[in-house]
């Protein structure tokens, strides 16, 4: 049996039973929006505009306390220069889970090759002399993302950008029990879940998988038309409501961020 | 014809009771020597005091602890009343902890290629030149060596150590464990480090009746005349001190 959520009664009116995906456009031509307890999945093309599509569902931050945008990619400071630029609300968490590693791991690696390359100086093997212990990286980034999503209460709003660091450092089968555990968390909590992985990063089995455990699977393609290119959103599953499978083409404009153009075919 | 040489080696004192007398004077510098031996049977305490007469010259010596932690090192040989925790705090002994050295130099893989090995010996130079480290210790090289996947590497890794150290005018002593001295045909863990190294000095235990008693022997020594006769070993809070073996008949070996 499920662990029981007592869901407060304010909340449950106020949040209701479909959140915003980031796009009112995108909202209405989806019924209204993303059923609560959702687990969202895109996968796309680099420069199809998915990394700005997941601060763009992260900004809707109905509860800025309860909303966490993790990138792996992405310093804090590019990307609040994103949501300055589209003037979306800053008060929402923001967690740089790349910027944390590359601090803890590149950082010592580029250390460890400038020893190598250009020796100790006098000061650094004082330093040596002093140090007894090994200063391991412990940090388990992929349970660091899984309890900072189970962290979350009842209608949080939550964006990984994206799983490929995950996928790229630990075996897919120890991810997607991750993703499971996340997802379970989600329904739960009525929460609502996007996650991002790039087109071609893990195995179509493993992809496949991570459809399975997705309620929604969006597809984002960027495709070259004579001198511009065209970006599309494919909807390619979405669960219990199948009349939502769709190709939008979409543009970028400064005052909305991603926003649909036309219903190009129905699938 | 055979009289007194006419030239002889500048020596390290290792201030070791009984060892100079057997090395006729000490280790001749620059020497690097290889200290193989049973677990027990005296090893660190030797190379700590080899480094701590150093410390009392006023001499920068270094201590690579590859087989426990320095911090537990120091705990232990702290007990001896040779031994001066103000000789580490002022610089004079530099204890390094090798797998702090490992991380340093990214050496975090299970075996070490040629070019961690470069990158190594590298680092153990540049403290030594920096420092100017005139007597330095590995402890223990065998713990180093299971990371070199082949002999030819462990050869050119030692061989090269060797040689930039005694390049710098570091007298070294590199501890090579070895289960049972005496008992096969080579002094160290790998065989192939005693044909390279200059000076090999082999600790062990003799059953005498009952009773493990230490010994060391001086198997081989360049640059100098040594006696190659088993010493017998007593650790003592004042530190190691050699004396001759006495031979007690059949069984003694």
């Amino acid at each position: 049996m499920a662990r029981k959520i007592d869901f407060d009664p304010d909340d449950v009116e106020f949040f209701g039973d479909l959140g915003s995906i980031g796009s009112p456009k995108l909202d209405k031509m989806m019924n209204g929006g993303i059923p609560r307890g959702f687990t969202i999945l895109c996968i796309g093309e680099p420069g199809a505009g998915m990394d700005l599509f997941m601060k763009q569902f992260a900004s809707v931050a109905e509860d800025p306390e309860n909303t966490i945008l993790l990138s792996t990619a992405e310093s804090e400071n590019e990307i609040l220069q994103v949501y300055r630029r589209y003037k979306w609300p800053l008060d929402l968490m923001v967690r740089t889970l790349g910027e944390e590693f590359n601090e803890a791991v590149l950082e010592k690696e580029l250390e460890a090759s400038r020893f190598r390359l250009e020796g100790f100086s006098m000061e650094d093997i004082q330093r040596l002399a002093q140090t007894r212990f090994v200063e391991e990286n412990t940090t388990d980034y992929l349970i660091e993302m899984a309890n900072q999503v189970t962290q979350l209460g009842p209608f949080f709003r939550c964006a990984i950008d994206n799983l490929d660091f995950f996928f790229q450092r630990n075996e897919a089968a120890r991810v997607i029990s991750m993703l499971r555990v996340m997802q379970a968390h989600t329904q739960l909590n009525r929460g609502l879940l996007v996650l991002s992985v790039s087109s071609g990063t893990v195995a179509h089995s493993i992809e496949r998988e991570i459809s399975l455990i997705s309620d929604i699977v969006f597809e984002f393609e960027v495709k070259q038309l004579g001198n511009s290119f065209e970006t599309r959103m494919v909807i390619r599953k979405f669960r219990n409501s199948p009349e939502n499978l769709r190709v939008y083409t979409y543009r970028v404009t400064p005052e909305e961020g991603i926003t649909p153009e036309t219903v190009d075919r129905v699938i | 014809m055979f009289g007194t040489p006419q030239y002889t080696r500048d020596r390290c004192v290792t201030g070791i009771h009984g060892l100079d007398e057997i090395l006729r004077g000490g280790v001749p510098y620059g020497s690097t020597v290889l200290i193989g031996g049973t677990c027990g049977s005296g090893k660190t305490t030797m190379c700590i005091e080899f480094l701590v007469h150093g410390a009392q010259m006023g001499e920068a010596c270094a201590y690579f602890a590859a087989t426990e932690p320095s911090v537990k090192l120091l705990e232990n040989v702290r007990q001896y009343s040779f031994f001066d925790m103000e000789m580490v705090d002022k610089g004079l002994i530099n204890v390094f902890d090798m797998d702090v050295l490992y991380s340093w130099l990214g050496l975090t893989k299970a075996t070490f290629d040629r070019d961690d090995i470069d990158a190594l010996v590298k680092a153990i130079t540049d403290i030594v030149n920096t420092i100017g480290v005139t007597r330095l210790v590995i402890d223990s090289v065998t713990t180093l060596c299971y990371k070199v996947p082949n002999d030819q590497l462990i050869r050119d890794f030692l061989f090269t150590l060797g040689k930039t150290l005694a390049t710098q005018g570091c007298t070294s002593f590199l501890v090579a464990e070895i289960t049972s001295a005496g008992a096969k045909a080579h002094w160290s863990s790998f065989g192939v480090e005693e044909a390279i190294l200059d000076g090999i000095m082999v600790l062990g235990d003799i059953d005498r009746m009952g009773h493990l008693l230490r010994y060391i022997q001086v198997i081989k020594m360049r640059g100098t005349d040594h006696s190659r006769a088993k010493y017998a070993v007593e650790l003592t809070p004042m530190g190691v001190m050699l004396t001759p073996m006495l031979k007690w008949g059949v069984g003694s070996r």
